[in-house]
Parts: structure tokens; C-alpha cells; sequence
């Protein structure tokens, strides 16, 4: 049964690295920049929660070598609780993030709830992790980490959750789509569809692949994660770090409409379009657009008020 | 300072409180370092002592060697250790804060901990390298302590340092 939409605001920037020096990122901006572009009036939600701004603190915090770890952890704790309270009352939680980050906070509300598979769009792996960069040289960044981190690899600041304890999800119930940068960094163990290989065989047979291993894994709760940068640089340029090829928004609202089609999504985090890259606004738009086309369906049934 | 050192746990975490607080107490122990230039294993005597803190919202500890009865001549040397452990659990992180803070060397640790299944696991980032401090094979008499690095993100993990401790009292 379709259930209300709950959105929750967590506007964070605190997994980014500083775009210049003593420069904030600017994706701590992106719920408010999405609910003024209509978001909120299209999906009609339940509630809109809304989430403290986290501060961003640009050296080191001690014993950890992730930028902001300890604020990560402590705001994880909170969205966390917040993504559980809305799957708690039976609706589809939309956390409109942020950086990918949030995907930590997000999986750790609807693990509380049993388990939960992760269905991970992005158009690179996240997969950093400190057995495979050089933590020495420079703080890690948790929004390129955040696939890893969930899986259980890295420091035990991000990894060791209560009452789920660890990895918040395990590689086998985790499918990635959209990595376009596959050669460069380690393949993270599990079910990928890279950006290549979905231009070869389009979206509808991707989406078909996705259930079938869904069903096989018998996975009937999945947390879907959107990085934004899935998109192909050319329609989404406004992100930390773009790229190509990969999705238009057509293909991207058709996955997303398939997959949360199926019942199984109980929600979906949305990270990564920066506000301050896209100074006309230009883009926040479409970005409702998709949202709204592929979520509306939920909306039909449920306890709006 | 007759507020430093409390009696009990602090009702407000007494769960969590306790994931350390049954250590409180004297304890002896033997201290083997593993050197990494391959050289033999060194063990020296230590004391290690316990105790609820700060109106009970703390555990604190006392790490020394040698061992008291080793020194009783003569006063501790310079580089012989007497240092100070602090653990406060932060409800907002659902986690220990550690520091250790050391008299010999002037050595100051931050860690974070927590309880994973029967073991208590601290651990810290530096540089490259993860660190792990892991209490172990907890009973009311004795435990296990090891001190262990990893340099390549948890995967492997070498032994530097074990503690085998007996309650004194």
C-alpha cells in the first residue's frame, strides 16, 4: 500500500572537503533551495521535519581523520531518529540532504526497523576507506566514504551504531548503479551497474536487473541513496563533482518511479546539488520535477493532513 | 578534591556506566611490549586502578609501572609512567570519550570507545594508522588488554602491547 510522504530537511556539508580554502560547501543549502522550487506543494507531505544545521569545522577533530567525524556521528544519531519516527508512522521518508553522508543517518533509522537493503545511485563508488587511500596526507571526506563506511570499513567512529551494531548494511544487499569512474579507485564488493553499463542496456532492463536481485535476495525493505552527480554533467552541473556520461533526468525519474513502484523502497536520501554552483537557480526546477513525477504515486494513499 | 572520585554510577547512564565501571578496583599486572624491530618481547610489572568519577559520570584510571612494591627504594624514575585515564560516555555520541593523559613523556591520547559484544574496543586515527586499545576476557578477577595498530584500515592488525591483570582489590 502507498504510504504519505515525510520529508526531512539536513542541511548538511559537513562530508564535503572545502571547495577553496575557508570556503563551506554550499549543500547545506539544498532542502530549502528544493522546497522553494515547489517541491513541498507537489508531494503534499505528512510533515516536514526539520533538522539543525550542523557547524563545519575545517581542521581536525581529535582522534579521527575524517573531516568533521565526530559532528557526523552525533547529527547521524539525529537524522537517524528522525528517519525511524517517519518509517515508525508508516510513511516514505524523503531526506533531502546534504552531502552523502546522510546515507549514515538514513540506513541507521530504517535498520531499527529490521533489516533494509541499499540500492546506491551515485556516479562514483564512495568506497574510500583507510585501507585504500593514504589517510595520512589530507582529512577523508565522509561523502566519498559513505558506501564504505555503510558497509563497515573505516574508522569505528562511523562504523559501530547502537542497537545495530555493525556494518549498517552488508555487501550482499547492497546494488550501486551509476559509477563512472570504475578503473580508478577499488570496485566495492557487490552488485554494480556501472555508468557504461547502463548506456548499453537502458533503463528499463536496469530496472528489471535491480528487482530480479532484490527478489533473489529476498529483500523486501531497501533504502534508496541518490547522489545527484549520477546525473550526466551536462543536464546537472551544480554538484561537487561532475561528471560523464550519465543519467538525464528522464532516465533518472523512471528508475526512481520503477524501483519505489516495486513497495519495497521505504525511502530515499537526496544529496549533493549545491545551491551556490547554480546561482539562477536554474537547476533546482528539474530536480523537483524528477522528484515529484517518480514520488507523486505515494502521495495518493496515506495520512495526509 | 573530595568531588574528583564518586562511589557508583551516575543513574543517568548506569548502563552504560558499568561497561567500564566493573573494572573499579586495583589490579596488578604484567606489561609486554612487542618491539617492531624484532627484537624480544619486554614485560615489566604495572598497577592499574579503577574508579567511578565526577558524581559517577566518569570512569577514571590510574596507569602505572613498575609496579608500587618495585619502587619502594627509591622514588619513581623520570621516564617510568604514572598517568591518568579519563572516560566519560557522551550520550550524544553513543560513545566513550577517552584521553590519557601521561606524566613520563608528556603524552596526551583522545580516543573513542565502545562496547562490541564481550569486549570493550577504543580506538583512535593517526596518520595513516588506526590504533586499537581492547579490553578483554572480563571477569571480576582478571581481564586481558591489548594494543594493537593497523596500517591498512583495519584489515590486519599487529600486536604491540598485551596487559594480563589480577585483582588486588
Amino acid at each position: 500500500m502507498a504510504a504519505a510522504v515525510e520529508l526531512i530537511a539536513a542541511p548538511w556539508n559537513i562530508g564535503l572537503r572545502p571547495p577553496w580554502p575557508g570556503r563551506e560547501p554550499g549543500t547545506w543549502r539544498t532542502p530549502q533551495a528544493l522546497l522553494s522550487a515547489g517541491l513541498e506543494a507537489r508531494l503534499r507531505p505528512a510533515r516536514v521535519a526539520q533538522l539543525d544545521r550542523p557547524p563545519y569545522e575545517f581542521d581536525a577533530q581529535p582522534a579521527t581523520r575524517i573531516r568533521n567525524g565526530v559532528t557526523i556521528r552525533e547529527h547521524a544519531l539525529r537524522l537517524g531518529e528522525a528517519v525511524q519516527s517517519a518509517l515508525a508512522a508508516s510513511r516514505f521518508a524523503l531526506v533531502l540532504g546534504g552531502d552523502c553522508s546522510i546515507l549514515l543517518g538514513c540506513l541507521l533509522g530504517a535498520r531499527r526497523q529490521g533489516r533494509c537493503g541499499l540500492v546506491h545511485l551515485d556516479g562514483h563508488s564512495d568506497f574510500r576507506h583507510p585501507g585504500n587511500y593514504d589517510t595520512a596526507s589530507s582529512l577523508g571526506s565522509a561523502a566519498g566514504m559513505d558506501l564504505a563506511l555503510a558497509t563497515g570499513r573505516g574508522e569505528l567512529l562511523l562504523t559501530h551504531w547502537p542497537v545495530v551494531g555493525r556494518p549498517l548494511v552488508a555487501d550482499q544487499d547492497v546494488i550501486q548503479i551509476g559509477d563512472r569512474e570504475e578503473a580508478e579507485e577499488e570496485a566495492p564488493p557487490v552488485t554494480r551497474f556501472t555508468a557504461q553499463e547502463i548506456q548499453r542496456i537502458g533503463i528499463a532492463d536496469l530496472g528489471e536487473r535491480v528487482i530480479r536481485r532484490l527478489e533473489q535476495r529476498e529483500l523486501d525493505r531497501v533504502w534508496l541513496h541518490l547522489d545527484l552527480d549520477v546525473l550526466d554533467e551536462r543536464v546537472l552541473p551544480a554538484v561537487d563533482s561532475p561528471g560523464r556520461p550519465g543519467l538525464d533526468f528522464p532516465q533518472l525519474a523512471e528508475l526512481l518511479s520503477t524501483l519505489t513502484g516495486t513497495g519495497r523502497v521505504v525511502g530515499l536520501d537526496v544529496a549533493i546539488y549545491d545551491p551556490e554552483l547554480d546561482p539562477d537557480g536554474a537547476h533546482a526546477a528539474p530536480i523537483v520535477d524528477c522528484l515529484a513525477s517518480a514520488l507523486t504515486p505515494l502521495t495518493t494513499v496515506g495520512t495526509h493532513t | 578534591m573530595k568531588t574528583l572520585l564518586a562511589d557508583g554510577p551516575s543513574n543517568l547512564y548506569a548502563t552504560e556506566m558499568e561497561q567500564f565501571g566493573r573494572l573499579t578496583g586495583h589490579w596488578a599486572t604484567e606489561i609486554t611490549y612487542y618491539p617492531t624491530n624484532g627484537s624480544p618481547a619486554r614485560r615489566v610489572s604495572g598497577e592499574w586502578e579503577f574508579s567511578y568519577a565526577l558524581e559517577g559520570r566518569a570512569v577514571l584510571d590510574v596507569w602505572q609501572w613498575p609496579a608500587r612494591e618495585e619502587i619502594l627504594t627509591a622514588d619513581r624514575a623520570a621516564d617510568q609512567e604514572c598517568g591518568l585515564c579519563v572516560r566519560i560516555w557522551d550520550p550524544r555520541l553513543q560513545l566513550w570519550r577517552f584521553t590519557f593523559h601521561g606524566t613520563a613523556h608528556g603524552d596526551q591520547v583522545h580516543m573513542y570507545a565502545r562496547q562490541i559484544d564481550d569486549e570493550i574496543v577504543m580506538e583512535r586515527a593517526v596518520g595513516s594508522d588506526l590504533i586499537r586499545w581492547t579490553f578483554t576476557d572480563i571477569t571480576t578477577g582478571t581481564f586481558h588488554w591489548r594494543n594493537e595498530r593497523s596500517t591498512d584500515g583495519g584489515h590486519t592488525w599487529r600486536l604491540d602491547q598485551e596487559v594480563s591483570a589480577r585483582r588486588l582489590h
